[in-house]
């Protein structure tokens, strides 16, 4: 990652900020225990990495 | 007797909870989290002001496109749309952005998404302030 004029972020790097700056985000929204809220933003976390990973792998026949 | 006086206070008294809805709605689009303040919701604001913000900057780091209300087509303008839910941090990343946007790399496409992403987000985290303002469980 290379911080200068412009962020450089590879795509692993951008999905991973972006999905884990959702997941806190609705973590926090929608429960209110912090034990509660430790749950969701793993669980979402990971389904949001599992479903982009997912949705990569299955567009990867027809990249070239 | 008393039914007949205390009756009318009611309507009043739901019209100023709407009205202070609104505000602190509003409160919460303008400034992130602040909805949120204005309730002791500390946690959540916080959490709400860190994640626009940090998308914020990141998209415009990152050379995002900032839509302007000047559009040439209806992708544009919804992405205005977007990008003004982020409140004041619109004029943020306006200001970091002084090169201009660069869609012409991934990083650029990136940055666009997670600017629309800022505002979508915070335009759902001002609905819940206004919700739970309202007493809605939240």
């Amino acid at each position: 990652m290379n911080v200068g004029p412009g962020f450089k972020l590879t795509h692993l790097q951008a999905m991973l900020l972006f999905a884990l700056a959702i997941s806190i985000a609705f973590g926090f929204l929608s429960r209110r225990k912090p034990i509660e809220r430790v749950k969701y933003i793993v669980w979402s976390l990971f389904l949001f990495l599992l479903i982009g990973v997912g949705i990569g792998w299955a567009m990867y026949p027809f990249s070239r | 007797m008393t039914g007949e006086t205390s009756a009318p206070a009611v309507p009043q008294q739901n019209s100023r909870r709407e009205r202070i809805a609104f505000a602190i709605g509003v409160a919460g689009w303008l400034v992130p989290g602040l909805g949120h303040a204005l309730m002791k919701m500390w946690g959540r604001a916080v959490a709400c002001f860190l994640t626009v913000g940090v998308l914020v900057i990141l998209g415009a780091g990152m050379r995002g496109n900032v839509f302007n209300s000047s559009g040439n087509d209806a992708f544009d303008s919804l992405g205005y749309l977007a990008d003004l839910g982020t409140g004041t941090f619109y004029m943020l990343a306006r200001a970091l952005e002084r090169d201009g946007s660069d869609v012409s790399r991934a990083e650029g496409d990136y940055g666009t998404r997670f600017l629309a992403t800022a505002g979508v987000l915070n335009l759902l985290a001002a609905l819940h302030a206004y919700e739970a303002a309202r007493g809605r469980k939240a």
